[in-house]
């Protein structure tokens, strides 16, 4: 990969950032940008790389910015955005928000950051956790030429600093699976997919090494306990600090953690299961007088369980008035601005069955232009449960020190991309 | 931006940082030094302020430095004598305590820009290469490279080489890294980083302690190392075989790449690790970033091209999500057209019917032209050619040929239509009962070209078509239409009063290209249905050739007129050419492409452009620097054509057809084609008729134009006259050929050697050469 500048512009393509690492590319070209792109989206050609001239335009939408890597090179494409969502994250880690308002205000930090990101075009330290030692946001500090380098920056775990310490040693799992379904209109699933990740948040002094046990079926064929429950992962992906080699040999997940948090692993399993909350709907367009809506719900997990923050999103015509709802429970709310119902439930035990129904008037002028028909989507979280069944066996945790820590296991199922088709 | 004009915020912020009660404030002096930062950055000139600023570096604020060292880094180009005053603070800062001062210091230096500032450079990246904080080395080592950037051309520094290489060795997994891409760049003239086998081990023993950015700048490097023997190349894929399911994208297509290119002798193997990347690959489809996504889906469409139904099990993952982005459903149209088969054709088609409705226009109509698996960049060649014609009424004959056989390129990724033609054509004349306009004229278009490919579906097709009349406005739509109802006329009771709707209103038709269209299909029409016909067709051609202004459909008027008063068995001569020809799509089916052939281009830009844009891009690209050094093609275009009308076709269909491209301005040495032409076999021998004198220039000016330099070539009129000519294609295999005029000799001797022996580029290559030589001839006599 080879980026010859990174740009940062607002919605308008005005640059609010512009930092020249190679020098090979002029940086008058980015003024090519925005007129291309909306040349493009125009012709209903608009891609995520766009050419002009010699230049090539990488680039990536964040709210209402646009991060723009230009390159002369036939580069690496993905490689090129993986470093601009890289960019972002850590912008978003110093900020919390990336926008054009935190662009401007931090603008000092941003150039000390993007001078530490890439030096002549390469990637150099991207992680945010080790930058934040030596970039800070209160760096009014006066140095007097003797402040020490992190040790990080010269460390041979390049993740983790030494000398960490913790008055209680505590590692938190969480366990989360989100589920991505779509559902055709006359009911037929085309696609139910889950995407699993083990998120850490370690708490852990000095250089611990972890061991984490699950129930994972190629483990458990490999040292005869097929009996036993256990999961098929497929597509397993670690972080970086995982040693892969011993998880090829003998399925062992063994670390030295970054410290704080994490995304230790990912994992995907395509076996079809039962939607959970499955949804029935009736949408009736009375053309010039009204639209009648009926959503039924049924919560197809166990009944012990109980899914919460439920929201279930229903496609209204964008020209609709005058709403009225009734719920079995929950209340509905009408958003205008993305035209939809919004059905929440609080909590909603598994094998129940809740209805909605809408009225909408409609205008008896008829707009031109014809509307697309948007999917119901559905928001929910599960908590102590998952549906591939995955199990945290052990976290096993050796330090040099010896000191004992506790490890805090959470399983959560949540909705990911849930659509429904709607006719 | 600020009221004021720039020059008038200089002078402000000049003042202010001149001011001693500013500077004597840490605070204050840095927010003037921010502002001047933030008006650089939009755009304003601010290297009026160039000397205070250099005041401003001497602090110990790290971060005022760093704003400072920014600001002389941008303006140092323009300002290259007072940049030297800053060269002594920074030279300072490389002997400072603080190792991040010394690398912010040094970076800085390097990246100044300016001539003459190597001399100064060079001691402190020396310095920098030994420093013991790795963070300096870092620096110093991409310092190398930006010193010999600065340097220009000039010859490489040996020393400097032989410590880089030692340097990757080094403790710091990026210093490592950062050593691969500086000596790429120091010694790209030389072909780059030389990786031989302990390089190569040492790295692939290091991979694991890298960044993902390490990891996939390594990986690309070792795609140049050839394992010396088979036990060696299987125990790097063994090493590297984790790395398929790494969390970045970038690293698993990187090892992808790798892998390709390490078993390129093994297919068996490429195809294992396709089938390895299939999860990783279908979960970055699916990724959050969208840009990853669609790359992942191109890369996807690549290898679908080389192993058909690789994917398609896994069919349900292209399904389209109302949300996503308009590339994305493109892409994913795509694949699905390659992905059918038995099993699945009813879901897909059932899913991109759901799609031809869709709100946007563009969307619909590209699901439209997938159904009738038709690719959409297609249509651009078949319109050209139609432009040819126009362009030489002479050529009118040739007309014929361009009006019948209409669809001179379809390329069929599968052919969903041809295979499950009745489905197909269910739905699409479902989709014309809708009367929108936009799915009308695509659904007609891509029926024009199904009938030509599939004639088993013409029946149905012509019981679909009446009323769509009502419903097309557009020139392509009319036109698909109108050549269906003229040549398949017969068989649709209500044809003649649907072209007497047309001929009615020729006068308002604005577009030539159906009038031209009309001309042909009413011709043809009368030819079966006569007694229906004759009037309008009368009527038509008096139209055309008294009161139409286009030039080219008077002539086809004309040519008709004059045509049928030779007689009508002449017209039936002329016309009535084969209405179908299903073998056609067949032959233009390109063979499953072997895996070899894109894996050098996997995981660049190349298969996100798309192979024809691509090669379009880097063709405008190569025009845009060869420019001045280019003949003047103008003076030599007023002796003559160079090639004929006919020739000239050919010449440019071949790079669309993507079977050979030809790449501008490959320029080799005499050496390097000496020793390369010594190593080859004559992989074609031909002789060619060839009768007397001719001028060398016009030869070597006509090779050029196709992109086939000329290496020598002996004087005019000696014999035995040779020349030596040398092109490459855009997958790097090169062309070395030798002409050879023996004394006495009445012919013409061609030899062509490959450095890659693939017969099908081969073929086009000698026919391009073929052409031009056929064409020089025929401008001698």
């Amino acid at each position: 990969m080879s980026a010859s500048a990174v740009f940062i512009l607002d919605v308008k393509g005005k640059p609010l950032i512009s930092r020249n690492y190679k020098g090979d590319v002029a940086m008058s070209k980015i003024e090519h940008f925005m007129p291309l792109l909306v040349q493009r989206e125009e012709e209903g050609a608009l891609a995520p790389l766009l050419s002009h001239g010699q230049v090539h335009f990488l680039w990536i939408k964040h709210s209402n910015l646009y991060l723009v890597a230009t390159t002369s090179k036939n580069a690496n494409a993905s490689l090129v955005y993986s470093f601009l969502y890289k960019t972002i994250e850590v912008f978003c880690e110093y900020f919390k928000e990336l926008e054009e308002e935190s662009i401007r205000d931090n603008f000092v930090i941003v150039y000390e950051l993007l001078d530490e990101l890439m030096d002549f075009g390469f990637p150099q330290t991207t992680d945010s956790k080790i930058l934040q030692e030596y970039i800070t946001q209160q760096s009014n500090k006066l140095e007097t030429g003797k402040s020490r380098v992190p040790p990080t920056v010269t460390n041979a775990v390049s993740w983790r600093s030494e000398g960490i310490k913790y008055k209680k040693d505590e590692v938190f799992i969480d366990v989360i699976e989100s589920v991505n379904l779509l559902v055709n209109a006359n009911g037929s699933v085309l696609l139910s997919e889950i995407v699993g990740t083990i998120k850490l948040k370690v708490f852990l002094s000095g250089m611990p090494e972890l061991r984490l046990g699950l129930n994972d079926r190629v483990l458990f064929e490999l040292t005869g306990r097929s009996k036993n429950k256990s999961v098929e992962l497929e597509d397993v992906k670690f972080h970086q600090c995982v040693r892969l080699s011993r998880f090829d040999n003998d399925r062992t997940i063994s670390f030295i953690p970054p410290d704080g948090d994490f995304e230790l692993m990912s994992y995907r399993l395509s076996t079809q299961v039962k939607p959970l909350i499955w949804i029935e709907s009736v949408i009736e367009k009375f053309s010039h007088s009204r639209v009648e809506i009926m959503v039924k719900a049924k919560g197809q997990f166990k009944k012990q369980s109980v899914a919460n923050g439920v929201e279930i999103s229903v496609p209204v015509p964008s020209d609709a008035d005058s709403p009225r709802f009734k719920t079995s429970v929950g209340s509905a709310k009408y958003v205008p601005e993305r035209n939809v119902v919004i059905w929440s439930i609080k909590s909603f035990p598994g094998g129940k069955e809740y209805l909605m129904r809408a009225h909408f008037g409609l205008p008896s002028v008829e707009k031109e232009e014809v509307e697309g028909r948007p999917p119901i989507g559905v928001k929910f979280e599960i908590p102590y449960f998952t549906v591939s069944g995955i199990q945290v066996r052990y976290m096993k945790i050796i330090e040099k020190s010896g000191y004992q820590a506790l490890p805090w296991v959470r399983y959560i199922t949540q909705s990911g991309d849930y659509q429904l088709r709607t006719s | 931006m600020p009221y004021l004009g720039s020059e008038d915020v200089v002078k402000e912020l000049k003042k202010a940082l001149c001011n001693p009660h500013i500077q004597a404030d840490r605070l204050r002096y840095r927010n003037v030094i921010q502002r001047v930062i933030r008006y650089m950055t939009q755009g304003l000139d601010m290297s009026g302020v160039f000397m205070e600023m250099v005041k401003a570096s001497a602090t110990v604020d790290i971060v005022q430095k760093k704003l400072v060292y920014l600001y002389m880094c941008t303006y140092a180009p323009l300002k290259p004598d007072l940049a030297l005053l800053a060269i002594n603070t920074l030279c300072k800062d490389c002997s400072d305590p603080n190792p991040m001062v010394r690398g912010l210091a040094l970076r800085s230096m390097c990246s100044l820009r300016m001539p003459g500032v190597q001399e100064y450079i060079q001691q402190p990246i020396l310095n920098g290469l030994r420093d013991k904080a790795s963070y300096v080395r870092r620096v110093a080592v991409l310092g190398c490279a930006k010193m010999h950037n600065l340097h220009g051309d000039s010859e490489v520094d040996g020393a400097l080489v032989n410590e880089l290489y030692s340097l990757l060795r080094d403790q710091d997994p990026i210093v490592v890294v950062n050593c691969l891409r500086s000596l790429e760049e120091i010694l790209k003239q030389e072909g780059g980083v030389v990786i031989n086998k302990p390089i190569a081990h040492h790295l692939l023993n290091r991979m694991s302690k890298l960044d993902q950015w390490g990891q996939a700048e390594v990986l690309n490097f070792l795609l140049r190392y050839q394992p010396r023997s088979e036990e060696e190349l299987f125990d790097i894929l063994n090493l590297l075989d984790s790395f398929l399911k790494s969390s970045s994208p970038g690293v698993v297509m990187g090892a992808t790449k790798l892998f390709l290119i390490l078993a390129k002798m093994f297919p068996h193997v490429q195809t294992d690790v396709l089938v390895r990347v299939k999860g990783p690959l279908l979960a970055a489809c699916s990724s959050e970033s969208r840009e990853l996504c669609f790359v992942a889906l191109c890369h996807v469409r690549q290898i679908l091209h080389s192993l058909p139904g690789h994917f398609s099990s896994h069919y349900k993952k292209f399904f389209c999500s109302y949300s996503e982005p308009h590339y994305i459903k493109l892409q994913k149209v795509e694949v699905l057209c390659e992905l059918v088969n038995d099993e699945n054709v009813q879901q897909v088609l059932e899913e991109l019917r759901g799609y031809c409705t869709d709100v946007s226009a563009d969307f619909a109509q590209a699901a439209i032209f997938a159904i009738g698996a038709e690719k959409r960049e297609q249509r651009g060649d078949k319109k050209s050619l139609g432009d040819c014609c126009q362009v030489s009424p002479t050529k009118i004959l040739h007309c014929r040929c361009a009006a019948t056989k209409r669809v001179p390129h379809i390329w069929l990724p599968c052919g969903i239509a041809r295979t499950y033609t009745d489905q197909c054509v269910q739905i699409l004349t479902e989709l014309l009962g809708l009367r929108q306009e936009h799915i009308t004229t695509v659904v007609v278009q891509t029926f024009r070209d199904l009938v030509w490919l599939c004639p088993q579906c013409t029946e149905a097709v012509c019981q679909a078509l009446p009323g769509c009349e009502e419903n097309i406005q557009d020139s392509e739509g009319k036109q698909a239409l109108i050549w269906l109802l003229g040549v398949h006329g017969e068989r649709i009771p209500n044809a003649p009063y649907v072209l007497e709707d047309f001929v009615e209103n020729v006068k308002s038709e604005t577009f030539p290209a159906v009038k031209m269209e009309l001309l042909t299909a009413l011709l043809r029409l009368f030819l079966s249905r006569p007694a229906e016909c004759q009037d309008m067709l009368g009527r038509l051609l008096y139209y055309c050739i008294e009161e139409e202004k286009d030039m080219a459909v008077r002539d086809r008027g004309l040519f008709y007129y004059r045509l049928l008063l030779v007689g009508i068995d002449e017209v039936k001569r002329i016309l009535c050419s084969p209405k179908s020809d299903p073998t056609l799509g067949l032959l233009e089916d390109p063979a499953e492409r072997p895996v070899n052939s894109w894996a050098s281009d996997f995981n660049t830009l190349v298969p996100v452009y798309g192979k024809a844009h691509w090669a379009t891009i880097s063709k405008c690209q190569g025009a845009e620097r060869c420019d001045p050094e280019l003949p003047k093609t103008s003076s030599f275009a007023a002796s003559g054509p160079l090639i004929p009308e006919e020739n000239k076709e050919r010449v440019q269909e071949l790079p669309d057809s993507g079977a050979l491209m030809l790449v501008p301005n490959r320029q080799l040495t005499a050496d390097y084609f000496e020793k390369t032409w010594l190593s080859l076999k004559v992989a074609h021998q031909q002789v060619l008729p060839w009768r007397g004198e001719f001028h060398p220039d016009t030869l070597q000016m006509a090779l050029q134009v196709v992109n086939i330099q000329t290496i020598a070539m002996s004087r005019a009129g000696s014999r035995p006259w040779k020349a030596y000519l040398s092109a490459q294609d855009d997958t790097g295999c090169l062309f070395l050929t030798e002409l050879l005029l023996e004394p006495g000799n009445s012919e013409m001797q061609i030899s062509v050697k490959q450095n890659e022996a693939r017969t099908e580029t081969l073929n086009s290559f000698i026919s391009v050469l073929e052409t031009v030589i056929g064409t020089i001839e025929e401008i001698k006599s």
